[in-house]
């Protein structure tokens, strides 16, 4: 132990003299009087506990990064892959999108820890040591700003809140390829430190040990009782205890939540009168909604699961959209384009390839619940398709039409 | 060493991406803005909230117990802030909870918990002690 001790005083000694220097230098510069350099007496600014809080951290970007990627090629697919999408397993994306806002919020208590296990090194001196060592510590500072907004926009957007003078969703895209690139970087950089501290040796336990053992505890705890309070918003098992979540499963019209209201999409009541569901194709045609309710009706259990991480089973009753197609005399391997009466916003058209298209399951839903739709919920029809993004899940759908 | 070569070529490419995203997006009209909140999130966090912590860490000599429940109640009150102060009007089913009771009973939680674990050191400790004596 005392071996150790004496380690870490010569480690100050050392910054010390190293300050000392950078003062002699700064001489030759006129600069502003400058506070002391602080004096961190605190002994868990170490490598062994960066390391520890770091690949928690660093599992929780990774997990996030992915089924963010994931996420945004399910809104967005390149042209080839729009019949690729996978329509199973039907909670895919609830799953996926589920685990990247609670891996998000799982990170925020580990990203504070761990910038507060590192800060002392924010005063390193000299402070410019080398070319390589200014990039290096460039790098940190992409880091930790890029982490920070990143977390900071995802949380915000959790409420709908967007203070901000950009585009939520293209800089959160753009900054999750800056924060898991910067990672990597820091990871190759720091792999020797990282390689040393991975196991627990007895030399940094005689040390520290229960006082980082206490800490370690409380950062996992933070991070638990964040997931509690919040997770609840996906996994029904635990809606009761969810006391933060943005979104509760039983609140909303028809014991569900709604990402857009009837009144926020322009869909009026006089919009309505008159409607019809036209299918564009080979063999167009329209539709009444008694018409539509004299088809063979369809009953599927299928999640909405939104971007925002919420999502909710619910039961739906509608006629399947490949018979819609069929009756059109559409094409086996078509794209089908879903056009809806909402006015404004990104969603009023969305783009369903064939995996969705042809699925069983996939409804032009016309009731929820055993009840007709709500009009926050789409009335008088709306997509339901298995593992799809609920933004997808076109409402107060006016036209089908079969794309070649 | 080719790993770390390899990982470190990568991160490049990713930034190099990310970047891209940014510059290029036409929604993204001015990629300054972005900048600029950037280094308002690294000032933040490096000059507000962290001499913060350590200050209030120092001056309630926040170890054990204590500190675990200042670091538990942080956090959770970091996730309920933008519930609590989103500005109006909120859509349907949006925030349908009260969150100020919910973040204050969470806060509770976390203190009633926080007061047992100290009294549980406190005892073990003390019960250390009568034995070794």
């Amino acid at each position: 132990m005392r071996g150790s001790v004496s380690a870490i005083r010569k480690e100050f000694s050392g910054l010390r003299q190293a300050s000392a220097r950078s003062h002699g230098a700064m001489r030759f510069r006129p600069v502003l009087p400058r506070l002391p350099d602080p004096v961190f007496r605190g002994r868990l600014h170490d490598a062994r506990t960066a390391t520890v809080v770091g690949r928690a951290l660093g599992a929780a970007v990774a997990v996030c990064f992915v089924t963010g990627v994931i996420s945004h090629y399910l809104q967005q697919p390149p042209g080839w892959a729009v019949n690729l999408l996978p329509s199973r397993p039907v909670w895919g994306y609830r799953l996926t999108q589920g685990l990247h806002v609670a891996s998000g919020l799982a990170a925020i208590p580990l990203v504070l820890a761990k910038l507060w296990t590192v800060y002392p090194r924010l005063f390193v001196r000299p402070v410019v040591r080398s070319v390589l060592h200014a990039l290096e510590r460039l790098s940190i500072a992409v880091l930790v700003g890029a982490v920070l907004l990143e977390l900071f926009t995802g949380l915000l957007d959790t409420v709908e809140w967007y203070p901000w003078p950009f585009p939520f969703r293209q800089v959160h895209w753009a900054l999750a390829w800056v924060v898991t690139g910067s990672l990597l970087l820091h990871i190759a950089v720091k792999a020797p430190v990282i390689a040393a501290n991975w196991w627990r040796t007895v030399a940094m336990d005689a040390l520290e040990g229960p006082d980082r053992r206490s800490f370690l505890a409380a950062v996992s705890a933070a991070v638990g009782a964040v997931t509690l309070a919040t997770v609840g918003q996906s996994f029904g098992p635990l809606e009761d205890v969810a006391l933060l979540a943005p979104r509760h499963p039983d609140h909303g019209p028809q014991g569900l939540p709604v990402r857009q209201t009837a009144a926020e999409a322009g869909v009026t009541r006089e919009r309505l009168s008159g409607w019809r569901l036209q299918v564009a194709g080979p063999n167009a045609y329209e539709l009444t909604l008694p018409q539509l309710r004299a088809m063979k009706q369809h009953s599927v259990v299928l999640p909405i699961a939104c971007v925002e991480g919420w999502s909710k089973n619910a039961h739906w009753t509608g006629v399947r959209v490949r018979d819609l197609l069929d009756r059109a005399g559409a094409p086996h391997g078509a794209r089908i384009r879903v056009v809806s009466l909402e006015r404004g916003g990104n969603y009023g058209v969305s783009v369903m390839g064939a995996s969705y298209a042809r699925d069983p399951l996939t409804l032009l839903a016309l009731a929820l619940g055993g009840e007709p739709l709500a009009p926050d919920h789409g009335a008088p029809a709306r997509i339901i398709a298995p593992d799809r993004p609920g933004v997808l899940q076109t409402k107060w759908v006016t036209r089908l039409e079969v794309l070649q | 060493m080719t790993g770390r070569v390899v990982a470190g070529a990568l991160g490049l490419a990713g930034i190099g991406t990310g970047l891209a995203v940014l510059l290029t997006d036409p929604h993204v009209r001015d990629p300054l803005d972005v900048a600029v909140w950037l280094v308002a999130a690294l000032l933040l966090h490096d000059a507000v909230l962290v001499p913060l912590v350590l200050l209030v860490g120092a001056a309630l000599r926040a170890r054990g117990p204590l500190r675990g429940g200042l670091i538990v109640g942080g956090c959770l009150t970091a996730v309920a802030l933008p519930a609590v102060l989103r500005p109006g009007p909120v859509p349907v089913s949006l925030l349908p909870l009260d969150y100020v009771r919910n973040w204050l009973f969470a806060l509770g939680a976390v203190a009633v918990v926080t007061a047992l674990a100290a009294g549980w050191a406190l005892l073990r400790s003390r019960w250390g002690r009568r034995a070794r004596r």
